[in-house]
């Protein structure tokens, strides 16, 4: 045992039941002129303090576990009033989380259309927030720049997530896709489906047949995004499954194809059902289906039951969404609009042709369909100056309930036009408005334009005893002073 | 204003710094330990008799209000006086009628001509001479015995081990520091009150306290042999038992000119106080410390920005270099330095360190510069010189400084601590900046 070793032990278990060592003759220790065991072992302790403190060596480091150091950053960083102000939100943000996030989000967005970056040392806390907010985390790049990209990096793989940058992924897509466990590989197919859907249907076409039928199922599903005629045929193959669930997802993707050759037999069902009567040929009659064939069966149609009575309003349901909406325009000799008054009281026909239009966008429909019903998921499919137009239209005339707006509203691209703003503001502030400011709290700020800032001061200034009401006022209002900074900071 | 009639409870629970002081003061406030207390219009006073020999004089005016106790607490008012109000609210003591203790009326003396004495002490010489060499060999003689008894207590340590040290309450530990209080060894105490939870809270628990209380035997050994010190080393060993000089004696004796560059400046809270270091260095190399120090709800002086050259007079505390100074009159802005100078090796660093433990044992914090050394983050981070030599550091922000750096070489400021660098600046894109 070494002296400091015999030193520590001594020192642990006390003098009483342990001798105190002898100082090593090397280090030249004055001898002692003590008497007893304690003083000693102190004596021996100030030694040793003093040793170690003294003789501190530096350790070895190869540069091996060092960070290969960041390329420079050609960009310029933010400065002034702009950095200060990016400063001021990250470290101690005058509003609250919500409001913080969308003027981060509004910082970087400013940045980068004037060609700055973040100073380098306010990217630590940055990344911090992005960690947790999506919305600032999607407007990093390219406000970051070289070193916040650098930085990132390193701190990934200090928490063990791997660099999945597209670049080395794509080439080797096809061998490695094989490997990956099933809601990895689901989410490989579905970001290749976003970027290159020919070669999402490709990769799946080529190991169908390997697949289990959970995982067809479920790759098949994603084929939602960027769905195409090209589509067509491995969707025929799937009609032709083993599982109903791969069937049915096929189905439920041919039903958004109105041209494809399951939407014409479709239509070959539902035609003979239809039949305008009376004088005036201004009843339309509609019959049920009969039991599905085998065709019919292939395509989805409900199969007859094995005991009770077959749900035939399904089967019509069914045939309605497989079938092009022309088929009605045909059959009643009218244009939508028409053949939707014809149908009136149709309540479950109406309904399935809303669902039918709605999933393939035919905004000729969903125009038609939105005059009888004002329905979000119609809404959706129009493009967003009208879903604005229409919005303040549905408010004016209040005939909605404004909560089912709540969605919509939350939809819109921000910031909103002045008709919109004024509509919403009348709304939220009329006596019973205060739910609705509570439901749009975290969107009205940015909503809001920069000329509504003068009427939200204007409405806090009146008394209201609806707290919650008067802090989304106060968040719109500052949000918008504090927005005006940002603009002016970097014009 | 006149306002003497009898507090509230309420009022006095109003007057406390927190709810911790309150309810400390609530367990004081019976009979029990009080002695000699009495009240007039504006002040209140009374012994309390608290863990050391001497009771603790606790004196109240309750005019302005101002309060002040002899124990050690950094609350203020703390539980003493509190108590003290507490009991005197309740009509429970401290009923008017007897003459002001001494120290009371002393106290209320000095704070009606506080503005006064202090004109008077510009002009005026010292006061009696042989009242003042009373006081001093009054206070060695308590530090004599505060000495000695601490010995015996190191003795008692290590006779009964270590290991039976650490299953001690940390009362223990508080005791043994208000005892070294009571002996007027502030420096001490905290010394002692910190290793009552440093022997939880480290791993290195039993080297670290091994080697603590060697250095305390060494102290008391040192102190003994005081007369026999330089100067230099009686200061040093002045600030590790906590014998502080009077910033009045320092300001008159010189006045050294700048522009004086900030190094780096740290902040920490331990709870009980806050502390302020600043480090600088004058246009002939010299470096000085500052220290700031505050109560826990009070703020600290403005940091200094690193990197700012101040346009300002220094004077320095007696002791060995690097010393601690104070500004001897008001302090401007003379521009910005674009860098620290040149800064050591690693190694370099760590000999200059050896050399300066070798002339002041009790030093804990050495200052350094470092010069072009990368950072790794492993660990708690560790910096690497182009020599290949490798020092860890301490509280240091990891994330700021690989930001800040990028991964290149740079010039970093420092404290040298227990072998670990707590870096406080940094040369960057020439501009010295904080992590």
């Amino acid at each position: 045992m070494t002296w400091l070793a015999e030193l520590r032990a001594a020192a642990l278990v006390g003098t009483a039941r342990h001798p105190a060592p002898s100082p090593p003759a090397e280090l030249g220790a004055r001898p002692p002129e003590v008497h007893t065991a304690e003083e000693s072992l102190l004596d021996q302790a100030a030694l040793a303090d003093a040793v170690i403190r003294a003789a501190r060596q530096p350790r070895r480091l190869d540069d091996a576990g060092l960070a290969r150091p960041a390329p420079p950053d050609h960009c310029p960083q933010a400065s002034g009033e702009a950095a200060r102000l990016l400063d001021l939100l990250l470290t101690q943000p005058p509003v609250g989380p919500e409001l913080r996030t969308l003027l981060v989000a509004d910082w970087l967005r400013l940045a980068a259309a004037s060609g700055v970056r973040v100073p380098h040392k306010l990217l630590p806390p940055l990344l911090a927030a992005a960690g947790t907010r999506a919305s600032v985390a999607e407007h990093l790049h390219p406000a970051i720049g070289t070193r916040g990209r650098w930085l990132q990096g390193l701190l990934e793989s200090d928490h063990g997530t791997s660099d999945s940058g597209a670049g080395h992924q794509q080439g080797a897509a096809a061998r490695d896709w094989a490997e990956l466990a099933g809601t990895d590989a689901t989410a490989e197919v579905e970001r290749l489906r976003r970027t290159d859907p020919a070669a999402a249907r490709t990769l799946l076409g080529g190991h169908w047949d390997n697949l289990a039928a959970r995982e067809r199922a479920a790759h098949l599903a994603t084929f939602t995004a960027n769905l195409g005629p090209d589509d067509e045929e491995l969707l025929e193959r799937a009609l032709d499954d083993k599982a109903k669930s791969v069937r049915d997802t096929a189905a439920a993707l041919l039903d958004r194809l109105p041209d494809s050759a399951r939407a014409a037999r479709m239509a070959d069902r539902l035609r003979p059902l239809l039949r305008l009567n009376g004088v005036l040929r201004k009843r339309l009659e509609i019959g049920l289906p009969p039991e599905p064939d085998a065709a019919a069966l292939r395509d989805g149609v409900p199969a007859q039951p094995r005991s009770g009575e077959p749900d035939r309003l399904a089967r019509l349901d069914t045939i309605i969404r497989g079938a092009p909406l022309d088929t009605w325009t045909s059959a009643t000799g009218r244009g939508p609009a028409p053949a939707i008054a014809l149908l009136k009281g149709e309540t479950r026909v109406l309904e399935a042709i809303a669902s039918t239009a709605a999933r393939r966008a035919d905004l000729e429909w969903v125009r038609a369909l939105l005059e009888d019903r004002f329905e979000p998921r119609l809404l959706a499919c129009l493009p967003a100056v009208e879903r604005e137009e229409r919005l303040v239209r549905q408010l004016r005339s209040s005939a909605a309930p404004p909560f089912a707006l709540v969605e919509p509203l939350r939809d819109l691209p921000r910031p909103w036009g002045p008709a919109l703003a004024a509509e919403v503001l009348e709304q939220i502030t009329a006596k019973n408005g205060g739910q609705l400011a509570v439901m749009l709290a975290g969107i009205l700020p940015a909503a809001l334009p920069p000329e509504a800032a003068g009427q939200c001061r204007q409405l806090l200034e009146r008394s209201d005893d609806d707290a919650a009401r008067r802090r989304v006022l106060r968040d719109a209002v500052q949000y918008q002073s504090f927005r005006q900074s940002l603009t002016e900071a970097f014009s | 204003m006149c306002f003497m009639g009898r507090w509230s409870e309420d009022r006095v629970a109003g007057a406390a710094p927190d709810a911790a002081s309150l309810a400390a003061a609530r367990k004081l406030a019976r009979p029990g330990p009080w002695s000699e207390t009495g009240s007039n219009d504006v002040l209140v006073w009374g012994k309390c008799q608290g863990s050391g020999k001497t009771p603790y004089q606790v004196s109240v005016d309750l005019a302005a209000p101002a309060y002040r106790c002899s124990c050690p607490s950094r609350k203020f008012p703390c539980k003493h006086a509190l108590a003290l109000l507490l009991l005197w609210s309740r009509g429970e003591a401290a009923d008017a009628g007897t003459e002001a203790a001494d120290f009371a009326r002393e106290w209320a003396e000095q704070r009606a001509g506080r503005a006064t004495v202090r004109e008077r002490r510009q002009s005026e010489q010292p006061a009696d001479p042989a009242a003042q060499a009373k006081r001093l060999a009054d206070r060695l003689a308590l530090m004599d015995a505060g000495i000695a008894d601490f010995s015996r207590w190191l003795a008692d340590l290590v006779r009964t081990g270590m290991a039976s040290a650490r299953s001690q309450p940390y009362s223990w530990w508080d005791g043994v520091a208000a005892r070294l209080v009571d002996a007027q060894l502030p420096g001490l105490a905290e010394q002692v009150r910190t290793m009552g939870s440093d022997i939880h809270a480290r791993s290195d628990w039993t080297d670290h306290l091994l080697h603590r209380a060697g250095r305390w035997w060494a102290l008391t050994k040192a102190w003994r042999i005081r007369d026999h010190l330089t100067p230099d080393e009686l200061a040093d060993l002045r600030v590790a038992v906590g014998w502080s000089v009077p910033a009045s004696e320092v300001e008159g004796v010189e006045a050294l000119p700048g522009p004086w560059l900030v190094l780096g400046d740290h902040r920490s809270d331990d709870g009980r106080l806050q502390q302020q270091r600043t480090w600088l260095r004058g246009p002939d190399g010299t470096v000085v410390v500052l220290l700031d120090f505050a109560a826990r709800s009070e703020p600290l002086a403005t940091p200094q920005l690193a990197g700012a050259l101040l346009e300002a007079t220094v004077a320095r505390y007696p002791g060995s270099a690097p010393r601690r100074a104070l500004f001897t009159g008001g302090v401007g802005t003379a521009g910005t330095a674009r860098t620290l100078g040149g800064g050591s090796s690693i190694r370099q660093a760590l000999d200059a360190e050896s050399a300066a433990v070798a002339s002041s044992p009790w030093r804990e914090r050495h200052p350094v510069l470092l010069a072009g050394v990368r950072l790794s983050t492993g660990g708690s981070g560790w910096l690497r010189d182009e020599a290949g030599d490798a020092l860890p550091l301490v509280d240091a922000p990891l994330d700021s400084l690989l930001a800040l750096t990028g991964g290149h070489p740079v010039d970093i400021f420092g404290e040298l601590e227990e072998g670990r660098l707590r870096p406080l600046s940094a040369v960057i894109g020439n501009a010295v900046v904080t992590p």
